[in-house]
């Protein structure tokens, strides 16, 4: 393996604990923007509690101006720059020290780092001052201060920057170790670097002309051609998420239990079906719109006929038949279960990992493909449904996933010991089940017709009145419940990570992890013939029930609405 | 000296980023964005039927 | 290993029972998902609409106007209430009201065209909960067909600014 030598510094450190070769440079790009990661979370949470309390008309808190406003900041603080700004570390990182290899460029690394931080600042900053009251999407004809779209064009060009010296150092391993395949954790973010490339190009079709426009020197902006374009930015930079958090939980069933994909062939071929099938169903955004017919609508909503949601099955089976596999081979062969039961429940990265997998799977999953389907859409589009689905999906999916790894990264990235370390066991328990309960409850509202984005259902002003079924008083109760959860469990861990990075003591070597890395379990004691994973099997088996009913129930509600084509 | 295996294919396929990077946008691009705007560009303007019937022209 | 190169020959790996079975089910399912929603495209009655056309809001105004005069019948709160026979209907969206308000009957067909004079707006039709997106130079042309009496209340579900809250509209349907 090639050793580059800089002006007779060296370049890496080794590290004492998987023995990788991690590249300084890289480490030092990767922690800037995982700070950065944390803060954005943290205004994002901030931002999720006055919101939950001003949708809750109990309380109300936020004027209606403010709401807008903090709902923009939490859309893009949380969807966009919290997420992305992780898995920009994550992409640096892993590119380098998973690969034992230097990186290509990191003057590259860091104009990108700092093209995406001035981006931060501007969005950031035009949103609190009240210059884009314009929620997330930025829906053309509504228009921001152009130094908003500068601002999130800046984030992305610096995005594209990192993501792209992330190939340039796959080229670098690809040349100095001819004829090797990556290892799957980094092919997993490979899939979400081409993933990101799309997302960013998109993002620049889109947010260039709207500059222009928002400065005076383009006279108009077509409202159909805005929002497809911008869905093209909008839904995969979420579909980066799913193949990076399903990286994650791969690279957690091997920290916590010792577990690898049971075939790689398989859930590579599920990444390669996310590369072909999983952008095109930015459609989903657009099945009740006008325009687009309805032969695009079905073709590209189906994510190509289901093929990507086929590839999250496999995923759901390849990742949990990892840790079942390695439990049997560790003895634990009793009936269906023993090897679940006997998981280290206590290690936050595993019960961070099996409740991501849970919530993503039946909360963010299920609902996820029933709300993309061309008809059901008609009852839950920008209802509360939507962001109930996505609670469950990248909150209770990406962002636990990403939060219960960081408990690993704290002492192998940051080479600190982690901040009260005791609480870390309830972090993904508490902030799990309040998730969950929130995107329920949510998802529930909507059902009963309560719109997003919407500061008063009791349509104060408007010259006539509607109100919603009673019942929805409880789910509303409920989505305050657990939406304080949430954030009481997401403050917890920002409050760990921040002491343990800037104030934490040192982790001196392998004796100072306070995270437990699972030994490699005992080989495979003979040729196994029959089912390898029966635990899993009968798991997937409920899965899969659950999912047909809801889509029948779903399109069972469709058929008793109005009659309408 | 061991004879060299030849890597079959699609496992080549499997490996190359590079390739996988093209087709990914590749689809994208066709399937989601340019059919769509080419759909949105070729709308007709409201039927002279329906105009007639309420403006009388 | 997920954090190592994979071993040699793993290409060749043969896949699991268990596996392969799940994937034989997961692939028939997603198939079987595409095809649904081409079935319920032919056979079902709740279906987006095919069809859009292109149109400028001072047009869309004037077409909303001409068909609020033809088959008005009052006001309530200011808003105009109209009655029209099952064909053609208008529904108009501005920041931040509907109009007019419709009066329908049980049972007939009527083509909606709803457009927007300035922003996106939300047509969020409550309690049976049908939503649909409303565009400026897009006239969406839905037919619908009330299969229930009673009021209606037409919600905006897509943020429009300010007043957004304060934007609902009504449908009335009579037996």
């Amino acid at each position: 393996m090639a050793v580059a030598v800089e002006s007779g510094e060296k370049w890496f450190r080794t590290c004492d604990i998987t023995g990788f070769k991690v590249d300084l440079r890289a480490e030092k790009i990767a922690k800037v923007n995982a700070v950065m990661a944390v803060v954005s979370l943290l205004l994002a949470v901030i931002a999720a509690l006055l919101l939950v309390l001003t949708r809750w008309q109990l309380f109300h808190v936020l004027p209606v101006d403010w709401y807008y406003r903090i709902l923009t900041l939490h859309g893009l603080d949380a969807l966009v720059f919290w997420i992305i700004f992780f898995e920009l570390a994550a992409l640096t990182f892993t590119s380098t020290a998973f690969l034992n290899t230097r990186m290509s460029s990191p003057t590259a690394g860091w104009l990108g780092t700092a093209l995406a931080i001035v981006g931060w600042l501007l969005v950031n900053y035009t949103i609190l001052t009240g210059n884009a009251d314009v929620l997330m999407t930025s829906y053309a004809p509504l228009k921001a201060h152009p130094l908003f779209y500068l601002g999130m064009i800046l984030f992305a060009v610096g995005a594209l920057v990192i993501v792209t010296v992330f190939f340039s150092n796959l080229m670098i391993w690809r040349r100095e170790n001819p004829g090797q395949s990556l290892p799957l954790f980094v092919y997993g973010l490979m899939a979400a670097a081409i993933i990101a490339v799309i997302t960013i190009v998109s993002g620049a079709i889109i947010y260039i002309p709207t500059f222009l426009w928002s400065l005076g020197i383009i006279s108009d902006i077509d409202p159909a051609v805005y929002k497809l374009v911008w869905w093209g930015l909008g839904h995969p930079s979420q579909q980066i998420n799913v193949a990076a958090h399903v990286s994650v939980w791969y690279l957690l069933a091997f920290l916590t239990v010792g577990g690898t994909s049971i075939n790689e062939k398989v859930s590579r071929f599920a990444f390669i079906l996310y590369i072909i099938a999983i952008n095109v169903a930015s459609a989903h955004h657009l099945l009740v719109d006008p325009a687009v017919s309805p032969v695009w609508k079905v073709w590209n909503t189906s994510y190509v006929m289901y093929l990507a949601v086929f590839a999250s099955m496999i995923h759901a089976f390849a990742v949990p038949s990892a840790i079942e596999v390695a439990q049997r081979r560790r003895g634990f062969t009793k009936g269906l279960f023993e090897w679940l039961k006997a998981a280290p429940w206590g290690n936050p990265g595993f019960s961070g990992l099996m409740l991501s997998m849970i919530i993503f799977g039946f909360i963010g999953g299920i609902t996820g493909v029933v709300n993309g389907m061309e008809q059901t859409n008609i009852i839950v589009h920008n209802t509360l449904s939507i962001p109930g689905h996505f609670k469950g999906a990248v909150v209770g999916g990406t962002a636990l996933a990403f939060m219960s790894v960081t408990y690993y990264l704290i002492p192998l990235l940051f080479r600190k010991k982690i901040a009260f370390y005791g609480v870390s066991k309830f972090v993904p328990w508490l902030f799990g089940i309040g998730v969950a309960i929130l995107a329920v409850s949510m998802y529930i509202l909507g059902a009963f017709g309560v719109p997003r984005r919407h500061w008063d259902i009791t349509f104060s002003g408007g010259p006539f009145t509607y109100t919603y079924n009673p019942v929805t008083d409880f789910f509303w109760a409920l989505f305050g419940l657990g939406g304080l959860l949430a954030v009481i469990g997401a403050l917890i861990w920002i409050i760990q990570v921040v002491v343990s990075v800037f104030f934490g003591s040192p982790l001196k070597g392998p004796q100072d992890l306070q995270i437990p890395i699972a030994e490699p379990p005992p080989p495979a004691k003979e040729e196994h013939t029959g089912f390898a994973a029966p635990g899993t099997f009968t798991l997937v088996l409920l899965f899969i029930t659950a999912f047909i009913i809801f889509v029948v129930l779903n399109y069972g509600w469709l058929s008793a609405m109005w009659e309408v084509k | 000296m061991s004879e060299e295996k030849k890597t079959p294919f699609l496992q080549l396929v499997f490996d190359d980023f590079i390739l996988l990077l093209f087709i990914g946008v590749a689809v994208y691009a066709i399937s989601y964005l340019i059919w769509g705007l080419m759909e949105i560009a070729w709308l007709p303007p409201i039927p002279d039927e329906v105009k007639q019937a309420l403006l009388g022209r | 290993m997920a954090i190592l190169p994979p071993g040699e020959g793993w290409f060749h790996q043969k896949v699991a029972k268990d596996e392969k079975i799940w994937m034989g089910l997961a692939f028939v399912v997603s198939v079987f998902l595409f095809f649904w929603m081409i079935i319920w495209h032919v056979y079902a009655k709740q279906n987006p609409s095919f069809v859009t056309y292109k149109t400028t809001p001072e047009e869309f105004y004037a077409l909303t106007e001409a068909f609020i005069n033809k088959y008005k019948v009052g006001e309530e709160n200011g808003v105009p209430v109209v009655k029209p026979p099952p064909g053609d209907v208008f529904l108009l969206a501005r920041q931040f009201r509907w109009e007019p308000v419709l009066i329908l009957k049980k049972g007939e067909e009527y083509r909606f065209h709803i457009s927007s004079l300035d922003v996106l707006h939300g047509f969020s039709l409550q309690p049976v909960n049908m939503n649909f997106m409303v565009y400026p130079k897009y006239d969406y042309v839905l037919t619908f067909r009330p299969t229930s009496a009673g009021e209606y209340a037409v919600v905006c579900n897509e943020f429009c600014g300010i007043g957004h809250h304060m934007m609902i509209g009504k449908i009335i349907v009579e037996e």
